[in-house]
Parts: C-alpha cells; sequence; structure tokens
C-alpha cells in the first residue's frame, strides 16, 4: 500500500530509510505513464480529443484510493471498551475529588 | 458507537468502489467494445468521463474556499467585535 512519508526501519540496517527515496519512485513511475500516454498520443493511435484521459483517471483513482482508505480505516478502528470504562470511572473519580475542593465541574 | 463507524466506514468503502469499477470499465473496456453491444446504453459517450470529473473537480474546490473564506471571515469579524 502506498503511504507518503512514512519512517519505516528496513530489515537489513535497522536504521530508518528516508521518506524521499518513496517519492522518487513515485515521480518516476508517473514520468514513464506520462511518457507512454504523450507517445501513443503524438503516433495518433488515441485521438487528440480524448487527451485528458489519461489524467483524469488517475485522479479519479486516486481520490478514490483515499476514500477507500478512509473507510477502511473506520471500519477498523479499535474502541477499547476496557479502556473507555476505565477513563469513566477516572472522570467521576476526579469530578468528585475537585468538587470537594470546590472547584465547579459544570458539565453533569 | 462502533457499528455505526464500522456502517459508515463500509459504505464509504463500497462508494469508492463502485465509483472504481464503473470509471474504469467507462474509460478502458468500453472502447473497445462494438459499438452495436447491449453494454453502450449502460455507459454515457466518452466525452462526459472528461466532463464529469472536471466538474465535480471544480465544484469541490469552490465549496472548499467557499467555506475557508465564510471561516475567515467570521473570525475576523469576531476578532473586530472583541
Amino acid at each position: 500500500m502506498l503511504t507518503f512519508g512514512k519512517l519505516t526501519y528496513s530489515q537489513d540496517k535497522g536504521a530508518p530509510f528516508s521518506p524521499m527515496k518513496h517519492i522518487f519512485k513515485i515521480i518516476s513511475l508517473l514520468a514513464a505513464i506520462s511518457a507512454f500516454w504523450v507517445g501513443l498520443l503524438q503516433a495518433s493511435i488515441i485521438p487528440r480529443t480524448h487527451t485528458w484521459l489519461l489524467p483524469i483517471y488517475l485522479v479519479v483513482s486516486l481520490g478514490c484510493y483515499g476514500l477507500l482508505m478512509v473507510g477502511v480505516g473506520l471500519m477498523q478502528f479499535p474502541t477499547c471498551p476496557q479502556e473507555a470504562v476505565l477513563l469513566q470511572q477516572d472522570i467521576a473519580e476526579a469530578k468528585g475529588f475537585l468538587k470537594d475542593k470546590g472547584v465547579d465541574v459544570g458539565s453533569d | 458507537m462502533e457499528l455505526a463507524d464500522r456502517a459508515v466506514g463500509l459504505l464509504l468503502s463500497l462508494i469508492s468502489i463502485s465509483i472504481f469499477t464503473y470509471f474504469t470499465f467507462w474509460v478502458i473496456i468500453v472502447p473497445f467494445v462494438d459499438s452495436d453491444h447491449f453494454v453502450h446504453q449502460y455507459f454515457l459517450p466518452l466525452e462526459y468521463a472528461i466532463i464529469i470529473p472536471v466538474f465535480a473537480g471544480v465544484a469541490l474546490l469552490s465549496l472548499l474556499s467557499l467555506f475557508v473564506g465564510s471561516v475567515m471571515l467570521k473570525s475576523r469579524k469576531k476578532n473586530k467585535k472583541a
């Protein structure tokens, strides 16, 4: 999966490889695809009216990919119900403590 | 609510997958099909595959800039009052 600018550790050296190398790969891939497309256009295999088909297809697929990752992330988001119960107990305890000390705790 | 999150996530994923497959079919597969095949009645002419995304992109950008502009105006008005 593509992730932009994510620092990860490579297996052999144990040192992080920089995020910039990944973007160079992406830029070179994009340059190769556009060279291929311009070549097809110049050789008149594809009529000039369809020039913008490939860039628009790439942009639409990028948007769809982003939306898909958002949806998948939403589905897989862990909610930790035990932690939620503990947090509510902590909040109640803190509110009681502060109310005894005279601080206005508000919202309830 | 965990279930609502999962439902929204599933809905987003289905929408994105369906848009992607329809657009892929439209742009890559349908132009190579014979013009009297029945699938052509499910797809608009190919020039709309350029017009509709451009129009949607322009609408999205203008809505975003309207939102940002209105937020900036509101914050400036609030600063002037206070």
